[in-house]
C-alpha cells in the first residue's frame, strides 16, 4: 500500500484553478457548482421506484417529477458524474487510489466509520435546509455574492469552530 | 455573450455534456488539493492543516471577481444568473447542521465523492450517511417546512444586506481573504512546530497577493459600466441598415397584422412618453420611453424571437432614434412604424372617400382600410388597460429555486 505518492498541489494555484472552473461554470450555464443535488436525485429516484405512492403528496419529492425528464437527467447529476471521472483521474496520476480508512491518530477504524456515516447523514439534512452544501451553498453563493452564501458559510465554519474541541479525540493525538 | 445556454447561444442538449466536463474540472482539483482526505479536511478546525480554507478563499475570490470583470466588460449577464436565494433561517439551521456534520464526517459532499472515488472507505460510508439524511428531510418534510420555506428574502446580494457598494465589498472580501491566509500560515506553523528552514524553502506569495488586489482596485476605480461591447452593431452596418430601410414596416402591413395577424403576432412598442402614451395610443401597444430603451428589463421583450417588434412615436423621429440606439446596442430584428402614429391615424382613420376609380388596387386597399377601421371602432380591439410591463425572463433549464439542491 505504501505507493509514492506525488504530493498535494498548491493550495493557492488549486484554489485558482477552482475559482476559473466555477468561473466557466457560470459562464456557460449560469449557475454555479454543486455537489449534494445529486445525492437528492438519487434518493428522490430510489423512493420514486420503491414506494411511487408516497411522491405524489409530498412536495419536496413531487417537484422533481412534475416536469422535464426527471430526476436523474439533470445538470447535478451529469457534474457529478464528471467530479467522480475527474477526482478518479488525479488520484490515478498521483499514485492515490487504494482501500483505506483516514483517521485521526486516537479513535479505531470502525468509530471512524460510524462518525463517518453520522457526519454524513447530518450533512445529507442540512444541506436541505441551506439548500445546497459547501460547495452549492457557500462557495457558489459567495462567489455570485448572495447573502445565503455567505450565512451558510459562516454557519458552517462557525458551528466547526465552536464544536471543534469536543470532538477533538477524533482528529488530533 | 454569457451565461451561454440561458440565452441560446449553445444548445441546450449540450447542457449535460458541459456539466459533465465541468465537472472533470471540478473533481480534478479538488483531488490534486488533497480534499480526498478526511484528515487534511478537519485541519481547518484544528490548526494543523488549513488547506480547505486557503482553496475555497481564493476560489471564491478568484470567481467573484472573474464574474465582476466578465460584467463590466459585457461578457456575461449577471441578470441572467442563478443567484442562490436567501431564507434566513433555513440557511442557519442548515449551516448549523452541516457544521456538525463536517466535524463528526470529516467531509463535506463533494469532497466525499473525490474521496470515495479513489478508495477512501470512510468517504463511502459518509456518502450512504448523505442518502439517509436527505431521506429522512423527505419524510419529515412536513415538519422541516415552516423552516425550510420561513423568511424568504429574495435573491439578496450581501453588500445590499450589509449596505456597502459591490465593488468595495468584493475588495474588502479580497482584503480578509489575504489577511486570513497570513494568519492562518502563523497559526499552523504555530501548531505544527515548523522549523525556520521549511519556512524558507515556501515559494514567496507576494505576486499573486498583489495581482488580486489590484484587481480588486481596479473593480472600485473603473468608471461605471459600459453597456455590452460584445455583440454591438458596427456603426459602418447600422448606416447601411438605415439606408437599406428594411426596417421600415409600412402601415398597410402593421394594421393587417393587427387584424389577422395569427403566425408571428406583432408586437407594438410605444417609445413616446408616458403622459402621452396614456392619452391615445394603438391598441395592444406597451410603452418603452426612449430613455429606458437599454434598460435590462426590457430586453427579453425587445429581443423576443416569437413577436415582431415594431418602434413607433408620432412621427418616425422619436422611433428611429429608439432603433437606432437599440440595435447599435445589438439588439437585432427590430422594427419602426414608417408613418408614426400620425401616419397610421391618418391613413386608417381619416381616409378621404374614394372617388370611383377604376383601380381595382386602391379600391382593394380603401375597404381593407375600411375594414380596419371598422374593427378598431367597433371596439376589437379595444386597447386593454395599460399597466407598467414587468417582463418575464425565460431561462431556459434553471431550476426553481424552491429546489435547492446544490
Amino acid at each position: 500500500m505504501d505507493k509514492i505518492q506525488k504530493p498535494y498541489m498548491n493550495p493557492y494555484l488549486a484554489g485558482f484553478l477552482l475559482g476559473l472552473v466555477m468561473l466557466s461554470a457560470f459562464f456557460v450555464t449560469g449557475r454555479g457548482l454543486g455537489a449534494s443535488g445529486a445525492a437528492k436525485s438519487v434518493v428522490i429516484t430510489t423512493v420514486g421506484k420503491l414506494a411511487s405512492e408516497s411522491i405524489a403528496d409530498n412536495p419536496f419529492y413531487a417537484d422533481f417529477f412534475s416536469e422535464g425528464p426527471g430526476p436523474m437527467k439533470n445538470w447535478l447529476v451529469y457534474l457529478t458524474l464528471g467530479v467522480l471521472a475527474g477526482a478518479f483521474f488525479s488520484g490515478a496520476m498521483s499514485g492515490r487510489l487504494g482501500f483505506k480508512v483516514d483517521k485521526g491518530p486516537r479513535i479505531s477504524s470502525e468509530t471512524r466509520l460510524i462518525f463517518a456515516a453520522a457526519g454524513g447523514l447530518l450533512f445529507g439534512l442540512g444541506a436541505q435546509f441551506g439548500r445546497g452544501c459547501t460547495s452549492g451553498a457557500a462557495l457558489t453563493g459567495m462567489t455570485i455574492l448572495s447573502t445565503a452564501g455567505f450565512v451558510t458559510m459562516m454557519a458552517i465554519f462557525g458551528t466547526g469552530y465552536v464544536i471543534a474541541y469536543f470532538f477533538r479525540k477524533l482528529w488530533i493525538s | 455573450m454569457g451565461p451561454l445556454i440561458p440565452q441560446g447561444f449553445v444548445n441546450a442538449d449540450l447542457n449535460l455534456f458541459f456539466a459533465f466536463v465541468i465537472g472533470l474540472g471540478f473533481g480534478y482539483v479538488l483531488e490534486q488539493a488533497g480534499f480526498s482526505s478526511s484528515r487534511k479536511l478537519a485541519g481547518v478546525f484544528y490548526g494543523y492543516d488549513f488547506v480547505v480554507l486557503r482553496v475555497f478563499f481564493t476560489a471564491a475570490i478568484t470567481a467573484m471577481t472573474g464574474l465582476l470583470f466578465f460584467s463590466y466588460m459585457g461578457w456575461i449577464d449577471y441578470n441572467l444568473l442563478y443567484i442562490n436565494p436567501t431564507f434566513l433561517w433555513s440557511s442557519i439551521v442548515g449551516g448549523v447542521i452541516m457544521g456538525f456534520g463536517f466535524i463528526l464526517g470529516g467531509f463535506c459532499p463533494g469532497t466525499s465523492l473525490t474521496g470515495a472515488v479513489i478508495g477512501k472507505i470512510d468517504a463511502m460510508v459518509f456518502i450512504v450517511g448523505m442518502f439517509i439524511g436527505i431521506f429522512i428531510f423527505g419524510e419529515f418534510y412536513d415538519v422541516f417546512e415552516p423552516i425550510y420555506t420561513g423568511s424568504p428574502l429574495g435573491n439578496i446580494f450581501v453588500y445590499d444586506s450589509l449596505g456597502m457598494g459591490r465593488d468595495w465589498f468584493a475588495m474588502m472580501l479580497i482584503a480578509v481573504a489575504l489577511f486570513a491566509f497570513v494568519a492562518t500560515q502563523y497559526i499552523e506553523d504555530r501548531v505544527n512546530k515548523t522549523s525556520d528552514i521549511e519556512k524558507k524553502a515556501r515559494p514567496s506569495y507576494w505576486i499573486p497577493s498583489s495581482i488580486i488586489l489590484s484587481a480588486g482596485l481596479l473593480l472600485i476605480l473603473l468608471p461605471s459600466q459600459p453597456r455590452s461591447s460584445w455583440h454591438e452593431t458596427s456603426p459602418e452596418k447600422l448606416l447601411k441598415m438605415m439606408n437599406n430601410g428594411e426596417h421600415l414596416v409600412n402601415i398597410d402591413e402593421v394594421a393587417y397584422s393587427l387584424v389577422n395577424g395569427k403566425d408571428r403576432p406583432v408586437l407594438l412598442v410605444d417609445v413616446r412618453n408616458p403622459e402621452v402614451f396614456n392619452q391615445f395610443s394603438l391598441p395592444g401597444a406597451i410603452n418603452i420611453p426612449l430613455e429606458q430603451i437599454l434598460d435590462h428589463r426590457y430586453d427579453p421583450i425587445l429581443r423576443s424571437s416569437e413577436q415582431k417588434v415594431i418602434l413607433y412615436s408620432n412621427s418616425n423621429t422619436l422611433a428611429t432614434e429608439a432603433w437606432l440606439i437599440a440595435t447599435r446596442a445589438g439588439i437585432k430584428d427590430l422594427n419602426v412604424l414608417s408613418g408614426g402614429l400620425n401616419g397610421f391615424v391618418q391613413t386608417i382613420f381619416n381616409e378621404e372617400h374614394l372617388a370611383d376609380t377604376y383601380d381595382l388596387n386602391i379600391l382593394q386597399q380603401a375597404r381593407f382600410r375600411d375594414k380596419v377601421k371598422n374593427y378598431f371602432l367597433s371596439g376589437k380591439a379595444a386597447p386593454e388597460t395599460k399597466s407598467a410591463v414587468t417582463p418575464v425572463i425565460k431561462i431556459v433549464d434553471i431550476e426553481k429555486p424552491a429546489k435547492g439542491g446544490c
